[in-house]
């Protein structure tokens, strides 16, 4: 794989940790046992250790399970001192989110925006990926080092000219294309401006660099065009990337508050962030139904941790550029 | 069958195919390409055309370096937002790396349950950030789960930690320190994970315990990993947003105690809708950060995380 053409960016690393299909390399440090004596010394330590791990991960665990704890209270047990455990269950705070905060609609709002994205950056990074990886045209590189470059613009930078861009020259692009009237300052302006990133793009093509070339030489000789080549041959192949991507992706944009909080400005497309960080300065202390909004928005993502945990955490250079 | 069609494709020349290929590239790059130019590449140009004037609601007269000036007198920008993204910055970069650096050498070690731990925790680090913030908001509340544990332990402290002038920004520090963490831990546990095993044997030779060898070896070794994770974190600190905006609310109270530059950036486009101003923020904002990546390039050049 060539690397000389690039400059140090993280997801390399990642991309290469995603081709080795299986557990990540065990390269730790060697441990010194079989010397007699040492035996019980060890023993002592390895306890010791084990236990400042568990407090140090029920530290992490803890503020978690006290919302969850807290979301199934009612307001007047919240009030009424500490108790580990709710006095009353109830699921009134997740009715109360759901019905009276509008939290449904906000859910609802959160899916669109975050399932858009991914897939919109599951096609546009792994076509332009595979062009970049495999296809050679003039230019090549010089375009994807001005992808690579947009990595360093920061999203601040861009909130002034990207907002004032979607309330006045795109309406009027689209316009001419007949739809007139149409807004951005709104789901679709969010949706717009994060239909692809540099990041996922850099995974897929490095991926695709992995991939040997006898498949696509044989697709070739069967005189396959390259968007067949691509879509039968390569996107099966790409599966580790194309998982690692979707889900860095959507967890991205359903986390995301900087450009909801900009674009968002009519409560029906306000997404779970959002809602929360308005419910916040509204009703300040009716933790129950925040808590369950928090739980919300934290479930999902916890769902996709546990089943796709090595994705995530090959993945963890991309999202760590993206902040 | 096969053979016949790639006879027929090299009678048609190399030269004609080269091109159909080239031409299929572009196709295949053309959307994203424009996508990067018009909302990454475009808007750094437009940005610093924006903040030459005096532009409101609508474009206003040209005033040259007029919003700079302007910036640079700014006593909000400069005493509250800058001077808090600082004291952030300087305050949770060394925690983040340490805490960071702490949980990526035990997760390293060939223990039992060493995915569990990794996850236990990485997850922090992926929860949505207003989740986060609202949690913490309810376990720092004046009666809330923090301020019970310190009464049970003797300290008395009865304020919400982040209503308190002198306590929110300290309070938002602790907070991203522990949520970034897991992050960190990631980063340097590919750098850890780079350092040759042969490395650890010849200390083990040499009789060095577990404390030594981790000074002497393991943690000069890490290098790149420490510089590389250095730059990420500033970077990330120096684009705070998602708490001061959460926990102290678009005017960073109380009293500007949470206002980060970012946030004033925000506030000066959206809720006083002085674009040109904002952009001025944006640029200078841009400048510094570009400044300390060029620093990162110049100084480890092609050097890799891992």
């Amino acid at each position: 794989m060539s690397t000389e053409d690039l400059p140090p960016i993280p997801p390399l690393a990642a991309a290469e940790e995603l081709a080795r299909e299986g557990e990540a390399a065990k390269g730790g440090p060697a441990t010194t046992t079989g010397i007699p004596g040492r035996e019980r010394a060890e023993r002592i330590r390895s306890v010791i250790a084990y236990t400042v791990m568990f407090l140090v991960a029920a530290l992490f665990a803890i503020p978690f399970l006290w919302s969850v704890s807290t979301s199934f209270r009612t307001l007047a047990d919240t009030l009424g001192g500490f108790s580990l455990l709710p006095r009353h269950w109830t699921t009134s705070g997740y009715h109360e989110a759901f019905h009276t905060f509008n939290f449904g609609r906000y859910t609802l709002n959160s899916a669109i925006i975050a399932g858009a994205i991914t897939v919109s950056n599951l096609f546009l990074a792994s076509l332009g990926g595979y062009a970049f990886a495999r296809l050679k045209f003039p230019g090549r590189e010089v375009l994807f080092m001005l992808v690579l470059g947009t990595l360093m613009i920061p999203d601040q930078l861009r909130l002034v000219p990207i907002y004032l861009m979607l309330v006045n020259w795109i309406p009027s692009w689209v316009g001419h294309l007949g739809f007139h009237n149409a807004s951005f300052v709104n789901r679709n302006g969010v949706i717009l401006i994060q239909l692809v990133s540099a990041s996922s793009l850099f995974l897929m093509r490095q991926y695709f660099l992995t991939i040997p070339r006898d498949l696509e030489e044989a697709a070739k000789l069967d005189g396959a065009s390259y968007f067949k080549t691509y879509r039968k041959v390569m996107l099966p192949l790409a599966g580790p990337a194309l998982a690692a991507v979707g889900i860095l992706t959507f967890q991205g944009s359903w986390n995301g508050l900087f450009w909801p909080a900009i674009l968002l400005q009519d409560r029906s497309q306000f997404t779970i962030p959002i809602g929360i960080a308005n419910f916040r300065f509204a009703y300040t202390t009716l933790w129950p139904p925040l808590m369950a909004a928090s739980v919300l928005a934290i479930l999902p993502i916890l769902a996709l941790f546990i089943v796709f945990q090595r994705y995530f955490v090959a993945g963890v250079a991309a999202a760590g550029v993206k902040g | 069958m096969a053979v016949a069609v790639a006879k027929r494709r090299q009678a048609r020349g190399l030269g004609n195919e080269r091109t159909r290929e080239a031409l299929v590239g572009y196709g295949f790059v053309a959307l994203p390409m424009a996508f990067f130019l018009l909302f990454f590449i475009f808007p750094v140009g437009y940005a610093f055309y924006i903040s030459r004037y005096n532009w409101q609601i609508f474009k206003g007269p040209y005033v040259g370096w007029g919003n700079y000036r302007t910036l640079y007198h700014d006593a909000v920008f400069w005493h509250h937002a800058v001077r808090n993204t600082l004291v952030y910055t300087v305050f949770v970069v060394p925690l983040q790396m340490a805490l960071g650096l702490a949980l990526a050498v035990v997760v390293n070690q060939s223990i039992r349950f060493r995915t569990f731990f990794r996850a236990a925790f990485y997850f922090p680090s992926l929860a949505a950030s207003a989740a986060i913030a609202s949690i913490a908001t309810y376990i720092l509340a004046s009666d809330g789960l923090f301020n019970t544990v310190l009464h049970h332990l003797g300290y008395h402290h009865t304020n919400a930690w982040f209503t308190q002038e002198n306590t929110a920004l300290p309070s938002i520090i602790g907070l991203n320190a522990w949520t970034t963490s897991g992050t960190m831990m990631l980063f340097y546990l590919a750098s850890l994970q780079a350092i040759p095993v042969d490395v650890y044997e010849a200390a083990a030779i040499d009789g060095a315990g577990a404390w030594r060898t981790f000074w002497k070896v393991t943690f000069p070794l890490l290098k790149p990993g420490h510089f590389f994770v250095l730059v990420v974190s500033i970077i990330g600190s120096l684009q705070m947003f998602d708490q001061a905006f959460l926990i102290g609310g678009a005017s960073g109270g109380p009293n500007y105690s949470t206002m980060t530059v970012v946030l004033y950036l925000y506030n000066q486009a959206i809720k006083s809708i002085s674009f040109g101003y904002a952009a001025a923020v944006g640029v200078v904002l841009f400048a510094f950060i570009f400044t300390v990546t060029l620093i990162q390039r110049l100084l480890f050049g092609r050097a890799e995380v891992a």
